[in-house]
């Protein structure tokens, strides 16, 4: 889905006239990049933030999925970049020798080599000349029979609608899955567990950031001055990490620095996202969270546009190869939930093709391995139910979440509004298995979004202002901020999740099971596309089961 | 269980020939031990852990001729468990209390045996019906939640009963029931398949009268 967003916003942007060429044939650059961690001051807390220019269909909206394009664009040689260029991710059958693996390569590219195998990757990685077809050589890779699978990196984005913040009635959601009382029969609310989030990062500890900010043109043509060398202060969200629990942070690595930095959240989906699944509660600030006292796994996986422009990446969004080895460096970490709140779009029929343009059989291997690890995935169901995006039409196949489907312990999530209907946007399709909070604000204004802690976009997007009021960000300016988007569905669902985990239930698939079985029946009778099981209920699901009743 | 086979035989054996003198009617009151085997197995370790329960409880039977006789038995099953998920075999349990009490009321009518080298020892079968309460509650329920249902099933049992004074024996027997209605439709039940809250008990009867 993100891939082809991108695609409708770079031809608004064309219309407008406005591609930039500052960045362009840019590489990643981690020099113009410095963090000095846990140097820095705590955030200030602004509380509820009024800013119009979020709303979803609104110019500022516009502006910003032009600007996102505008990067993509400058950030690779190839233009529109669907899918990473130069390199194939390839599955090797074990029984094929090297000699056979390096011929099979040959027979695709001219100058294909197969490189280090990356870590936390059960895949190799056939590294190309990038001006040469990935996706030509993958579908030649495909065919042979030394070849389990083969694909390029395919692009995946963040799938939540950014919104118009404007505080009203905050957490409806949370009711809606009937957590009160489930956080009556577990007051620990997953304390003992670990929730991998795999996003854009994670407001998750103090930092001062150095920072060398190139001269870019926005998507109107409009030249930003070089911002030079900048600090910029970086600061935990308050209602995720305070200093009473800093423990509750493990493991954290960024895979668009593949390490190199720490996985900071430079754009606040992340941060969100891991808001709804742990954000702190009870403690008399701001919103609460579902599994509060969870541990939390900041997995960077996606890049925001401050990492194309502080040069800690080339493109926005993420790469199917980095998401599959999130997924195994959470499953190797001890992580027992996974979300992600992330996908793309692509054919309906992966399931019975893997190996065709848009699938991501990389990304299924590393589901199933998670699995078998013990991890519970929950995976967003995708926003696009009112795009069409060509070749696949209206509400096209969400590829992440129709892999879901198929994996026992990986589940699909629908969203609903605060009326239990389908969220506009919400896609839909035999693939959805389950729905739960995504927000909407048709119908309901601002009182309809999802609202948790991240990053005041009034300090952070800075390259949507004029020239002349353009300057360097600061991440240290946090309040409640709306969103919606199947993004903010999938984290309800992971925070239920690890709480079933803690009161018991300890295999994936059964976790599954349990929640598609108590899940309040939504729509028609049964299973249906647009809710698949239904609403998640978190007290019937954590109350389990009598011997009658 | 031998052992105490054994010592009944031997009680009897030693006991007053007076002790066979039977009247043409008698009632005689009971107390009942038993130890079941639920059929539900999985349901019940799912719960509890475990599938063989005591009931305790007592009843009277009414002796015509000293070979045909109605019985009336009512006894109590309770057990605290853990409310809990069952899945490929396995059961998942969720340290949720949870407490089951079965009440049984069965009526049985049954033939007493003769053995003429054994007259202190008259084997027995019987058949009947039951009412079966049931009850479950368990913690965080919401109105509705809990189970307070009571349905009927079927009862054959067959064993032998021991005279070891004129006034007092003992009776060892097996008994089957089949309790349709109350498992089967919901909760770990319906996980696991299992529609029949009966079993096979071993009971024991403790019987005052000739």
């Amino acid at each position: 889905m993100g891939r082809f967003r991108a695609r409708a916003a770079l031809a608004i942007a064309a219309i407008a006239g406005g591609l930039v060429l500052t960045l362009r044939g840019q590489v990643a650059d981690l020099s113009r990049l410095q963090i000095l961690q846990n140097v820095g001051l705590t955030a200030v807390d602004e509380g509820v933030i009024v800013d119009q220019s979020h709303l979803s269909g609104s110019p500022g909206s516009a502006r910003r999925a032009a600007f996102h394009a505008t990067l993509e664009q400058a950030g690779t040689s190839s233009g529109v970049a669907r899918f990473r260029p130069g390199r194939v991710l390839v599955r090797f059958r074990d029984e094929a020798s090297m000699a056979e693996r390096r011929a099979a390569v040959r027979m695709a590219s001219a100058s294909g080599e197969i490189g280090t195998r990356p870590s936390y990757a059960d895949f190799d990685v056939v590294q190309l000349n990038p001006s040469e077809d990935a996706e030509a050589a993958a579908r030649v890779l495909s065919q042979r029979p030394e070849v389990q699978y083969a694909q390029v990196a395919h692009r995946v984005r963040a799938t939540m609608v950014p919104n118009d913040p404007l505080y009203a009635t905050m957490q409806w959601n949370l009711p809606m899955l009937n957590l009160e009382k489930a956080w009556d029969i577990q007051p620990a609310a997953g304390s003992t567990i670990t929730v991998a989030v795999i996003d854009t990062g994670m407001a998750y500890q103090n930092a001062t950031i150095t920072a060398t900010i190139p001269a870019f043109r926005d998507d109107q043509g409009t030249l930003y001055p070089a911002l030079g060398t900048v600090t910029i202060p970086y600061s935990a969200a308050p209602q995720l990490v305070n200093a009473a629990n800093a423990g509750r942070i493990i493991m954290p690595f960024d895979f668009v620095t593949n390490g190199v930095r720490p996985p900071l959240d430079f754009e606040g989906h992340g941060t969100h996202v891991s808001g709804t699944i742990g954000q702190l509660t009870n403690d008399g600030v701001g919103t609460a969270g579902v599994a509060f006292n969870v541990k939390l796994m900041p997995l960077k996986a996606l890049a925001s546009d401050w990492d194309v422009l502080f040069g800690a990446a080339t493109d926005v969004g993420g790469f199917d190869d980095d998401i599959a080895r999130a997924l195994h460096y959470a499953a190797d970490n001890g992580a027992k939930i996974i979300n992600m709140s992330l996908g793309s779009s692509g054919p309906a029929n992966c399931a019975t093709n893997a190996n065709q343009p848009e699938c991501s059989p990389v990304i299924e291997a590393a589901m199933r391995y998670a699995v078998g690890k013990g991890c519970f995935v929950t995976v967003a169901g995708g926003n696009e139910f009112e795009d069409n995006i060509p070749p696949f039409g209206t509400n096209p196949t969400s590829i992440l979440a129709e892999i879901a489907s198929r994996v026992p312990g990986v589940v699909s999530v629908a969203a609903v509004n605060r009326g239990k209907d389908h969220a506009f946007y919400s896609s839909t399709g035999s693939y959805i298995e389950l729905s739960a909070p995504g927000g909407d604000v048709r119908g309901f204004g601002l009182a309809g979004a999802i609202y948790q802690q991240t990053f005041d976009p009034n300090f952070t997007d800075t390259f949507l202002l004029p020239p002349a009021q353009y300057h360097a960000p600061r991440f240290d300016v946090m309040g409640f901020i709306p969103y919606q988007g199947t993004s903010m569905a999938a984290p309800h669902v992971a925070g239920v999740a690890a709480m079933l985990m803690q009161q018991g239930v300890t295999d994936p698939a059964v976790i599954e099971e349990v929640l598609e079985k108590t899940a309040v029946d939504l729509g028609g009778a049964g299973r249906d596309n647009t809710f698949g099981f239904g609403l998640v209920d978190a007290r019937a699901a954590l109350r389990g089961l009598g011997l009658a009743k | 269980m031998t052992r105490i086979v054994f010592l009944l035989l031997g009680l009897t054996l030693a006991a007053p020939a007076a002790a066979q003198d039977e009247p043409s009617l008698s009632i005689r009151p009971f107390f009942l031990v038993t130890d079941q085997s639920f059929a539900a197995v999985d349901t019940f370790d799912a719960a509890f852990g475990k599938t063989y329960f005591p009931f305790f409880g007592g009843g009277g039977q009414v002796v015509f001729k000293g070979t045909y006789f109605v019985e009336i038995t009512a006894s109590r099953f309770q057990e605290n468990g853990e409310r809990s998920y069952f899945s490929g075999g396995k059961a998942f349990k969720l340290g949720i209390p949870l407490t089951a009490t079965i009440t049984p009321i069965e009526v049985t009518g049954g033939y007493r045996f003769r053995l003429p080298t054994l007259p202190r020892v008259r084997p027995y079968v019987a058949a009947g019906f039951g009412s079966y309460g049931y009850q479950e509650t368990s913690s965080f329920a919401d109105a509705g939640d809990n189970v307070d249902t009571r349905h009927a099933g079927f009862v054959v049992n067959g064993g032998a009963e021991f005279r070891l004074h004129r006034w007092i024996g003992v009776a060892v027997d097996v008994q089957y029931t089949h309790i349709p209605g109350i498992l089967g439709t919901g909760g770990v039940s319906q996980q696991t398949g299992e529609s029949d809250l009966g079993g096979v008990a071993a009971r024991f009867k403790a019987i005052v009268g000739r």
